[in-house]
């Protein structure tokens, strides 16, 4: 048995899958609070298969896995009562009106008929398409297709739903509406695991991240660890150089980004250092702020170290 | 003056009653006869269904009235015979199925639809399960009702009376019934091994309508030539033969027969192919889920 609290929606351990010869999920071991959690990768980085197996679609060649609780090892059948899917291709029937289809995939999910059809109601409005639930979903734009995609998935009232690429292929405004309704999903007491490659979408929705390179995990843990006030970003007026070699005295790293300096040290003395360095060169400040670390940088970073 | 108040419910989690696997494979079949039927989808989804239902259903209708009207008149009409009904209602299961089977599987594939299904508390069996249920429940129905009609009308000219005549012939129903059984056996599996390799229902409605018709002529000319054994390949005319055995009738003579085999045999062959047929769907699905 997986060593959990209960309160932890995902605990895997050793997790291991191949297609065949390529290894596609390579010893992950994750323990993952409530939340929304993002989940990133290039392509090929074995998200959408590490989403599948929690599904319970795909059977791991080992390890264990936990999902809000239920070992996955005794069945998945109880656990897709429980969790959505929102795959990233197409999942729709052109040929039903989205009334129809979101009343089905809420009985398939378990629920009677009666609270099905009321459900589909209530989450094509929550969604935005209660205007459009007697269209046909054929009819439906790209946006519309995705939000509906997202209502199947919620529909059934999972604790737990599983998004995979939610803004592919959506436009600007559609992109905005979709991380809209996925920051909601907390509101409504459903958990998220959001996969992407588009980091700041990650970013702009997630409180915890998961990055996946090559099958096996690079980090997990909160986004708000990734901002540190052990970087400081620095513009002058006057000689950039010479502010670089005044902070290197001081015992800080020191990196040019662009027309800044980058200052790291340790202890939150990043900024004494940076306002000492000017003082020493002689120069002024024309902007000092912390350097909040991207994803991207960490990726890259851990990336780096891995390879 | 009354005002409108928009009031805002939110989100509203169910906290209602789950039915888990059981209500999922009961929304399963009632999608399937959805489906089948094409109920709650555009008009011409519901064209070939109605058109081969009442192609089915209203020959028995007519004969009923005509009798009724006959008998007015102190007249008596001969009605077509059970087995002899089997004739049309026979030709018009095996397009109904060819068309169905097609409609039940390729969509969900295409469309990807599959991956709603994967998510939820169902297995590719219970899938499958589901939909062969409701392709059954409609088929069977049309193959059966017609002859529950026939059956009524004959008791209600019955010179006997309606209710002896139920009593005494009520045995009909149930060898029918069985007929029914054996003709959906004949051609619903192999039709859906058909749709489960294909990728456009009518492409799989077309090869297996040319696969079961072809194999009646081209069986019958190898039997001529002296090739007997190929005689069990002669799909369409199988069920045919279980049926006057069943019946206990001899409404043609049918290329298993004429090959020397007995009906028993036919059923082998109808058992032999639908679990070969399950087997190849049971197969390709779990491949694509």
């Amino acid at each position: 048995m997986i060593p959990s609290p209960a309160s932890d929606i995902l605990a895997i351990s050793g997790l291991r899958f191949a297609y065949g010869d390529i290894v596609a999920i390579d010893g992950v071991d994750l323990v993952v609070p409530p939340g929304r959690i993002g989940l990133v990768g290039a392509n090929g980085a074995g998200k959408t298969t590490l989403l599948k197996i929690l599904l319970g679609v795909r059977p791991p060649a080992a390890g264990t896995i936990s999902v809000l609780g239920h070992d996955l090892g005794h069945g998945a059948i109880e656990v897709r009562s429980r969790v959505g899917w929102m795959p990233e291709g197409e999942c729709l029937p052109p040929d039903q009106t989205a009334a129809d289809f979101l009343g089905y995939a809420a009985e398939l999910g378990g629920l009677p008929p009666r609270a099905a059809r009321q459900r589909a109601s209530d989450v094509l409005g929550l969604v935005g398409l209660h205007e459009e639930r007697f269209r046909f979903i054929g009819e439906f734009s790209t946006g519309m297709k995705q939000r509906a995609k997202l209502a199947q998935a919620i529909v059934h009232d999972p604790e737990l739903v599983l998004l995979d690429e939610p803004t592919a292929g959506l436009d600007p405004e559609g992109r905005e509406e979709m991380l809209d309704l996925v920051t909601r999903l907390e509101d409504f007491g459903i958990n998220a695991v959001i996969s992407s490659h588009v980091l700041t979408d990650i970013e702009r929705t997630c409180d915890w991240v998961i990055m996946l390179d090559g099958g096996k995990v690079l980090r997990s843990g909160p986004l708000s660890d990734l901002s540190t006030m052990d970087e400081a970003e620095l513009e002058v007026i006057g000689d950039l150089e010479a502010v670089a070699a005044a902070a290197r005295r001081l015992g800080a790293e020191v990196r040019v980004h662009g027309v800044a300096l980058v200052i790291s040290q340790t202890g939150g003395a990043a900024f004494d250092t940076a306002r000492d360095a000017v003082i020493a060169a002689d120069a002024a400040i024309r902007r000092l702020g912390p350097r909040r670390t991207t994803l991207e940088d960490v990726f890259l970073e851990a990336g780096a170290v891995d390879g | 003056m009354a005002e409108g108040v928009v009031f805002d419910l939110g989100y509203r989690p169910h906290e209602g009653e789950r039915l888990g696997r059981s209500g999922a494979r009961r929304a399963l079949y009632k999608d399937g006869l959805r489906r089948v039927l094409g109920l709650r989808r555009k008009m011409r989804r519901k064209v070939f269904p109605l058109v081969l239902m009442a192609v089915s259903i209203l020959p028995a209708l007519f004969f009923v009235a005509l009798s009724v009207v006959a008998g007015e008149f102190d007249q008596t009409v001969d009605f077509f015979d059970h087995p002899q009904y089997f004739d049309l209602t026979g030709s018009m299961a095996l397009i109904f199925i060819a068309l169905a089977a097609g409609e039940l599987l390729i969509p969900d594939r295409v469309h990807g639809t599959l991956q709603v299904y994967a998510s939820r508390p169902l297995t590719t069996v219970d899938y499958l399960i589901g939909r062969g249920a409701a392709l059954a429940t409609v088929v069977i129905s049309f193959l059966w009702f017609p002859h529950l009609v026939l059956f009524l009308g004959r008791a209600w000219v019955s010179s006997e009376g309606f209710g002896s005549y139920v009593t005494s012939e009520a045995g009909v129903l149930l060898t029918t019934l069985a007929a029914s059984v054996v003709y959906f056996a004949a051609f619903a599996p192999l039709a859906f091994a058909v749709a489960s390799v294909s990728k456009r229902a009518a492409l799989a409605a077309g090869v297996f309508l040319g696969v079961i018709t072809i194999s009646g002529p081209t069986s019958a000319s190898l039997v001529d030539a002296g090739f007997p054994s190929l005689g069990l390949f002669a799909f369409q005319h199988h069920p045919g033969y279980v049926k006057d055995w069943i019946l206990d009738s001899s409404t043609h003579s049918w290329i298993p027969e004429r090959a020397g085999y007995d009906p028993i045999l036919s059923v082998v062959v109808i058992v032999t192919v639908a679990v070969a047929s399950w087997l190849v769907v049971l197969f390709r699905q779990r491949r694509i889920t």
